[in-house]
């Protein structure tokens, strides 16, 4: 029997193509989006989760509170790794530093590789973590301070596929013996190092520079909170609990001094990826939203095929009503339907699949991310396979359930017709498509208007042409020097030093500020930066009052500061002039910048001062020089920045940034969530038109006799038309009024997270609403015009 | 002869919101087995709800309908169809094959919905495609096949399952009278070999194959003529 069902389902494949096509179509691109979709979202949550004991590894958080404002801290303190021998809780704590940016070389400097992260680990990390160790004694992997485990991908570039166990590779003017290979970290792992040194390394060189104050070892030293620290519990152990152990130990230490304050949070490895220490979720949230775009794309392609094999199943009654008569029950036909949506799901399934692999490249590169797709991850394919168990369900059964439950003598005599509720619902799906296209359309078009918001936007400082070099920390002491060697240089307008990384991420801030007028209490976040006397006309920012620094060593005791500055401080005109006393350091407030964005636009500017001598007075250099150039000398001025760089660095290799790269760098993930966005809504309007065109196709040849009635009768092309239209065009009509507030609502709160944003007019709705219009219009009109104009005789002979 | 349908005072109307038209008002009669019964009137009279009634595709509205000494008026759905496939066989006057299976397929599909084991539904289909000469079409789809052919294949598709009863609905309406005296003699045929026949027709010649034709007219039986 079953074999006569499957042979019945392929012939009617075959012989209504047209309806084939539609429902296959429709049916693999939905299966192959999604299928790309939700390999992305299993892939981001099975973050750390390959660690076998990934349920019982925590990291640790610290949590200030400033100005009554809590700030989470990804590092603690080393002395917590002491504490944790005496806290029965705990199975084995690890602590990490990390560093990037660095440089390791072979021992004869043939090769240099730059931009490396590396860390310090404690000994337990390879037995914490199942990271797998290809070459070495995972037990014994650092027999001495001098030991260093690499990625295979370094060892490849060091050694070639030569067994490298025993070489040596040299980092901070050291040698090092390589004791371990490990394979590359996985993707999906939020630790990724190119080489791992023993903390005994890091513990050696903070003793040698002297500790920090009366701390002489990590163990001691209370102050730096630079260690990434994970910890294993044993199984039941309350984590929240064990983390006030911590916080108690630690604050007994400092014998509870208030300026000392921190309180130490737990975190699960597995939440690692998605949230951040301060509890950020919108990572994790990004994720929900694209798990929820998985299953509304399944949706819309399960509504096409249910929609159409509903309205089909008018053809399909007299079948049923002879199976019936010869002998068959509900449940056998039941079955057989599902038989039949099993075989179209199956053929669109490998479509998809093929769909899923050739457009693997292109979907990295709209959307940024890695589409995991080998059949090795168990988990993305088993969440895959679910999800499309569930749509088969879904697509099969309603169906199934209605052609079954034909009663033979009406189907035989094609005395069948939809009940009210099929053709209601049917609507109701056609109206859901639409409306979820709709939102779709909406989003685009709010997501493109607010990147290109963003990138008009005046930040208050020209970025463009202007690139950052990142010299060596000792070309601080030289900055004049190099300055002038490079000002020499025609295609550089003009140079500045700076202690600036990112114009557009100054994140470096202190509450350690004092002015007059003060109120009591009254403290003040401000970000603080390092500049030459050179940086605001290179940056073309403007001075709304008073002078900028003169280059003279006067300029140790003058500060600027921004117009937010100025109004959360509360200072009164004059402003020029007045006295304050920046990290205990007495000086003047010479001038007042023009407010500029230093942050990401989804925050309001902030307070912020400019100091010029930080170099000197913190030993925090101004070795970072932005060369303002122009369009046509770019790579001039670039070459000119290079030789002078190789003059002095010879390790590290020379890089350079440009400002509105660096920029809009900031904004790619938005920029390629908004590409998302569009791929996205496109195909679902494009699934949506399919179920459409079908539903066309079907009508006008259901209603042929109707149209040709009508036509003897003298109805013309355009009356005939507008006939098969109108109730379509009503139902995406209905569908916009139900999903422009929707759009409205969830795009405002998406705009919401940022402080410089568009609104969500009415004319971006409305734009999206005709869009979706004009597109049903365009789909229904091709069928309704083919049988409007087809020959009335012909029709009625048909009939 | 035992009876095999005795039908007493039988009762169908049919509704539509304003109007209720009598379609079978107190009809009785009976058939026995082996019978040849060709049932005529009018059209409106009634005559193929009777068929469908007799044939468990529909439900009396009252009166009584007794099928091999069971009553079977007001057995529900799941009842009725298993009582039709073990007992009934149908002949329509359009065919109703299903387009999409071969001739083979079409024959053999009451088969596999009575459990017929695969080698003895091969055997079966394949004496009653011989017997009623369509072998060498095992293979064509309907499509492919004249009228006559077609409706061969619905009469070998109603008595594959060697059933008790064969209804045949007007089943040379739609052939031309060579056609139709061929499926005639079949049904003829077949009665001889014991299969009781009940057919609706409007066709005075078919109607004489039968041994005993029941006019109706509005419902009820008017008259009776007994050929044999």
């Amino acid at each position: 029997m079953i074999m006569n069902y499957f042979k019945i389902a392929w012939r009617n494949l075959k012989q209504n193509k047209f309806y084939s096509i539609i429902h296959i179509s429709g049916l693999a691109i939905g299966l192959a989006a999604a299928i790309m979709v939700l390999a992305w979202v299993q892939s981001e949550k099975s973050f750390d989760t390959f660690h076998k004991d990934y349920k019982d590894i925590y990291v640790f958080n610290a949590q200030f509170n400033i100005n009554g404002e809590n700030r989470v801290w990804g590092g603690v303190p080393g002395p917590l790794a002491v504490y944790s021998k005496s806290i029965s809780e705990v199975g084995k704590l690890v602590r990490i530093n990390s560093e990037s940016n660095q440089t390791i070389s072979d021992i004869d400097r043939d090769k240099i590789l730059g931009g490396l992260t590396v860390a310090a680990v404690d000994n337990g990390f390879f037995s914490l973590f199942d990271f797998n160790v290809i070459e070495g004694q995972r037990n014994h992997l650092f027999p001495d301070v001098n030991s260093v485990v690499i990625t295979k991908s370094m060892a490849n570039k060091f050694f070639g596929d030569h067994n490298v166990l025993g070489k040596t590779l040299k980092y901070r003017n050291e040698n090092f013996t390589v004791t371990g290979v490990l394979e590359d970290f996985p993707e999906n792992s939020s630790l990724q190092y190119d080489a791992i040194f023993p903390m005994a390394l890091y513990s050696k060189e903070f003793k040698a520079g002297g500790g920090n104050g009366d701390w002489k070892t990590i163990d001691e030293d209370l102050g730096n909170y630079s260690f990434q620290t994970f910890v294993k519990l044993h199984a039941n152990a309350d984590a929240n609990k064990v983390a006030n152990k911590f916080t108690k130990r630690y604050m007994d230490v400092r014998n509870n001094d208030p300026a000392s304050k921190v309180e130490f949070k737990l975190q699960n490895l597995a939440d690692m990826h998605l949230i951040t220490p301060d509890g950020n979720k919108s990572a994790y949230r990004m994720v929900q939203v694209f798990l929820l775009v998985a299953i509304l794309l399944l949706a819309i392609a399960s509504i096409n095929y249910i929609n159409l094999s509903t309205a089909r199943s008018l053809t399909r009654a007299k079948e049923v009503g002879v199976r019936k008569v010869v002998g068959a029950n509900k449940k056998q036909l039941f079955f057989q339907f599902i038989i039949e949506t099993i075989v179209l799901f199956s053929i669109a399934l490998i479509i998809a699949l093929v769909l899923v692999f050739l457009l693997k490249p292109f979907y990295n590169s709209v959307s940024g991310r890695h589409l995991e797709t080998s059949f090795g991850n168990t988990s993305i394919w088993s969440t895959i396979g679910f999800a499309l168990l569930g749509m088969l369900m879904a697509v099969s059964i309603y169906p199934a359930m209605v052609l079954s439950a034909f009663k033979p003598l009406p189907s035989l005599k094609g005395k069948i017709a939809s009940g009210v509720g099929i053709v209601a619902l049917r609507k109701a799906l056609v109206v859901f498509q639409f409306a979820v296209s709709v939102i779709l359309i909406v989003g685009t078009l709010v997501i493109s208007s607010q990147m290109k918001h963003i990138r008009k936007m005046d930040l208050g400082y020209d970025k463009d042409y202007v690139f950052s070099v990142s010299f060596p920390i000792e070309a601080a002491k030289n900055a004049n020097a190099i300055k002038s060697e490079l000002e020499k240089e025609p295609s550089i307008q003009m140079v500045s030093a700076t202690g600036i990384g990112d114009m557009s991420q100054l994140d470096s801030e202190t509450s350690d500020l004092e002015w007059s007028g003060q109120i009591q209490g009254q403290n003040l976040l401000i970000a603080q930066a390092s500049i030459d006397n050179n940086f605001i006309p290179t940056m073309k920012m403007q001075l709304v009052e008073g002078a900028n620094f003169s280059g003279l060593p006067s300029d140790k005791t003058s500060y600027i500061v921004n117009e937010t500055a100025v109004k959360e401080m509360g200072l009164n005109e004059p402003i020029v002039g007045q006295k304050i006393k920046f990290h205990n350091n007495e000086g003047t407030i010479i001038g007042v910048v023009k407010d500029f964005n230093f942050k990401s636009l989804r925050d309001p500017i902030s307070p912020l001062l400019f100091n010029s001598n930080w170099g000197t007075q913190w030993g925090w250099g101004q070795n970072i020089f932005y060369v303002r150039t122009t369009a046509g000398e770019a790579q001039k001025t670039i070459a000119a920045v290079k030789k002078q760089y190789d003059k002095i660095a010879t390790d590290i290799p020379f890089s350079y940034q440009f400002v509105d790269k660096q920029f809009e760098a900031k904004y790619e993930a938005d920029t390629k969530t908004g590409n998302l966005f569009n791929f996205f809504a496109a195909l679902t309007i494009f699934i949506s038109c399919l179920g459409l065109l079908g539903l066309t196709t079907y009508t006008a040849r259901v209603r042929i006799k109707e149209i040709g009635v009508r036509k003897v009768l003298g109805a013309s092309v355009n009356n005939l038309v507008k006939l098969l239209v109108k109730d379509f065009i009503f139902l995406v009509i209905l569908a916009i009024l139900i999903a422009s507030p929707i759009a409205w609502w969830l795009m405002d709160s998406w705009l919401s997270s940022y402080a410089y944003r568009i609104q969500v007019s009415w004319q971006i709705l409305l734009l999206a609403g005709c869009s979706a219009v004009v597109i049903a219009l365009l789909t229904v009109s091709f069928q309704a015009i083919k049988a409007a104009i087809a020959n009335p005789i012909k029709s009625l002979r048909t009939e | 002869m035992n009876s095999m349908i005795k039908i007493k005072d039988l009762e169908k109307y049919y509704r539509t919101e304003e109007v209720q038209t009598v379609a079978l008002n107190k009809l009785t009669f009976d058939v026995k087995e082996g019978e040849f019964v060709a049932i005529m009137g009018p059209s409106g009279c009634g005559k193929s709800t009777l068929l469908n009634i007799i044939g468990l595709l529909d439900d009396p509205d009252g009166g009584s309908f007794i099928f091999n000494g069971i009553e079977v008026a007001g057995f529900n759905e799941r009842k009725r169809a298993d009582l039709r496939k073990h007992n009934i066989g149908f002949v329509f006057q359009s065919f109703n094959l299903i387009d999409e299976l071969t001739v083979y397929e079409n024959v053999e599909l009451p088969l596999i919905y009575t459990g017929v084991k695969p080698a003895d539904r091969k055997k079966r289909v394949e004496e009653v495609l011989e017997k009623m000469q369509i072998m060498h079409r095992r293979n064509h789809f309907p499509q492919q096949l004249s009228g006559g052919q077609q409706q061969r294949v619905a009469v070998a598709r109603a008595v594959v399952n060697n059933p008790k009863l064969i209804l045949a609905d007007e089943p040379t309406g739609n052939l031309d009278s060579s056609n139709g005296n061929d499926v005639m003699q079949l049904l003829t045929e077949l009665n001889d070999q014991g299969t009781t026949v009940i057919m609706v027709t409007h066709s005075e010649h078919d109607a004489k194959y039968s041994h005993r034709i029941i006019r109706m007219l509005d419902g009820h039986k008017v008259t009776e003529d007994i050929l044999v």
